[in-house]
């Protein structure tokens, strides 16, 4: 029997004033994770718990929030916000035995694309060794 | 004066009597009403005389006031709720609250998510070292002390034992962790519960440090609370004297000493849910969650939980209608909107009717949230839930210096 190599489900909210990922397929002839889909948000925190949280529940194996740095947020205090969101949102899942490594907070600029889509790799690398995610695990 | 300390009683020889610690908390009230300065008090009282059926009340007649004197400790009733429920979050009549600690940290809460007008209210924080569920008081009382519930007419938790007052006058004592450890004793969120004195109140009264006198130990803890209170010694409702030092010290120690066994508390209650192995944690919570009949009982009994059009209603998509169970999600979603202003009040989990351990789960990532935020909920009416807000401390800090 064959062992399909495990790719983890991976949904980024990114942010539109700051991550061009999208973009940079072409550009760069980067490779995304083979599984990873994106939606842009209009600040990171529209990626709120409750999105977060559906993520996963709808069998997502990681969540990636990508969003401007503190200080260039184009709505002044949001994406701190998100910042403490994301934060509170790892003990959370901790609790319930989902690891909080699933859940990454990347902040990024305009000009960092090449390095966020490098980060994208990394993440799911870990992502990778973690397996899939307990609430897809149930499913099967 | 804000900060100020006293050893006080009643001047009503009447109150005295009925009262368990001197009747300060009934002749200040009575005060308040009979001044005009408060339109109505909110207080507990036995109903129809029965220790294990507490209610609020909301009492206008100076001359009731007394029917409230006697501390119950086999109660837990709901008064954040109650005010912003059922009396317009205080907004149209100016109203003196008495509760214990967890109840002014929920109201002040509310007050924060602006449900509460703290303008029209006088908080009066009774110590306290704990509460009793009513079914388990009497299985106590009837087990382990082996005497009939009805015949009891005082409580007591002091130094560490139960202790119980018969009609006769006898008093009967057993070491309260040793009941505990056969899940008798205090409600499981009063047993870790770290805040013993209501010091976030206006008016804190306690019969620590009192030295078995009757009266009771207040200390003063806000302008508005100061007003009150030395104008009700002035009309001669209250006798005070200053404490002297070993009375402010056994009060303190007598706190420490309460902190340290609930500490001792968490880290048992903790522990469990803590080293349980990643892969049987989710089954663990999965398989609790799974019992839950959806009756939204944890939300409607939550201090924390204002909004009116809550997201876990059927209409609003994010939780399938009609779904028994519901989804992790739905608890998932209610922990997540309150965990960062829990104030371990319990009541979510004395209303569940699945058992699910939803009070310890919550304070627990309350207690981790406090670590990455710094932020205890209900103390302090200026400092904001730190999910709700970003502070303009926060925002001049370079990302660095941040530590979330």
């Amino acid at each position: 029997m064959i062992m399909e190599e495990f790719e983890p489900k991976i949904l980024g909210f990114l942010c539109r004033w700051c991550c061009d990922l999208p973009d940079l397929r072409g550009i760069l002839e980067t490779r995304h994770p083979p599984r990873f889909c994106s939606t842009e948000v209009i600040c990171s925190c529209g990626a709120n718990e409750f999105l977060v949280l559906k993520a996963f529940a709808g069998g997502a194996d990681g969540v990636l929030v990508g969003g401007c740095l503190a200080e260039e947020c184009r709505y002044m205090r949001d994406s701190l916000s998100a910042r403490k969101e994301i934060a509170a949102l790892k003990p959370l899942l901790e609790a319930i035995g989902v690891s909080s490594e699933r859940l990454r907070l990347e902040p990024s600029s305009p000009s960092e694309s090449a390095m966020l889509a490098e980060k994208l790799g990394s993440f799911a690398q870990t992502i990778k060794q973690l397996g899939p995610s307990p609430f897809s695990r149930r499913r099967c | 004066m804000k900060g100020d300390m006293y050893l006080a009683w009643s001047s009503d020889d009447e109150v005295v009597k009925r009262a368990d610690s001197g009747g300060v908390i009934t002749s200040l009230l009575k005060f308040a009403l009979d001044s005009k300065r408060v339109d109505a008090v909110l207080a507990v009282k036995a109903r129809d005389g029965n220790r294990y059926d507490g209610i609020p009340v909301l009492i206008s007649d100076p001359e009731e006031m007394i029917d409230t004197a006697g501390a119950l400790h086999c109660v837990s009733v709901n008064i954040p709720r109650c005010i912003k429920e059922y009396l317009n979050g205080a907004s149209d009549m100016k109203l003196a609250v008495v509760g214990k600690p967890c109840d002014m940290r929920g109201i002040i809460e509310l007050v924060k998510r602006e449900q509460i007008n703290l303008d029209n209210l006088l908080l009066v924080g009774v110590n306290c070292s704990g509460t009793l569920s009513p079914v388990v008081a009497k299985e106590t009382i009837l087990k382990e002390f082996g005497v009939d519930p009805l015949d009891v007419v005082g409580e007591e938790i002091e130094d560490g034992s139960l202790i119980i007052t018969l009609k006769d006058g006898t008093t009967k004592t057993k070491d309260l962790k040793e009941l505990e450890e056969k899940d008798y004793g205090r409600r499981e969120n009063c047993r870790r519960c770290e805040v013993k004195i209501p010091t976030m109140a206006d008016i804190a009264c306690g019969k620590w440090g009192v030295n078995s006198r009757k009266a009771s130990f207040v200390e003063v803890c806000s302008d508005k609370g100061a007003q009150v209170f030395d104008e009700a010694v002035r009309a001669g409702y209250i006798n005070v004297e200053p404490p002297n030092h070993k009375a402010i010290e056994e009060r303190k120690r007598k706190e420490q000493e309460a902190i340290e066994s609930a500490l001792q508390w968490q880290e048992t209650e903790f522990a469990p849910l803590k080293n349980i192995a990643v892969e049987e944690k989710f089954d663990y919570w999965q398989r609790q969650f799974s019992r839950c009949v959806k009756c939204y009982g944890c939300r409607d009994a939550c201090p924390i939980c204002y909004c009116k059009d809550c997201i876990l209603e059927a209409d609003r998509g994010a939780i399938e209608p009609g779904e028994l169970p519901p989804t992790i999600m739905f608890h998932l979603i209610r922990i997540a909107h309150v965990m960062d202003s829990c104030v371990n009040c319990g009541q979510c989990q004395d209303v569940c009717s699945a058992g699910i351990p939803l009070a310890r789960l919550t304070f627990m990532l309350n207690k981790e949230l406090f670590d990455i935020f710094k932020y205890e909920p209900g103390m302090d009416v200026e400092s904001r839930p730190p999910l709700r807000s970003v502070t303009d401390k926060e925002l001049t800090m370079p990302g660095v210096e941040l530590s979330f």
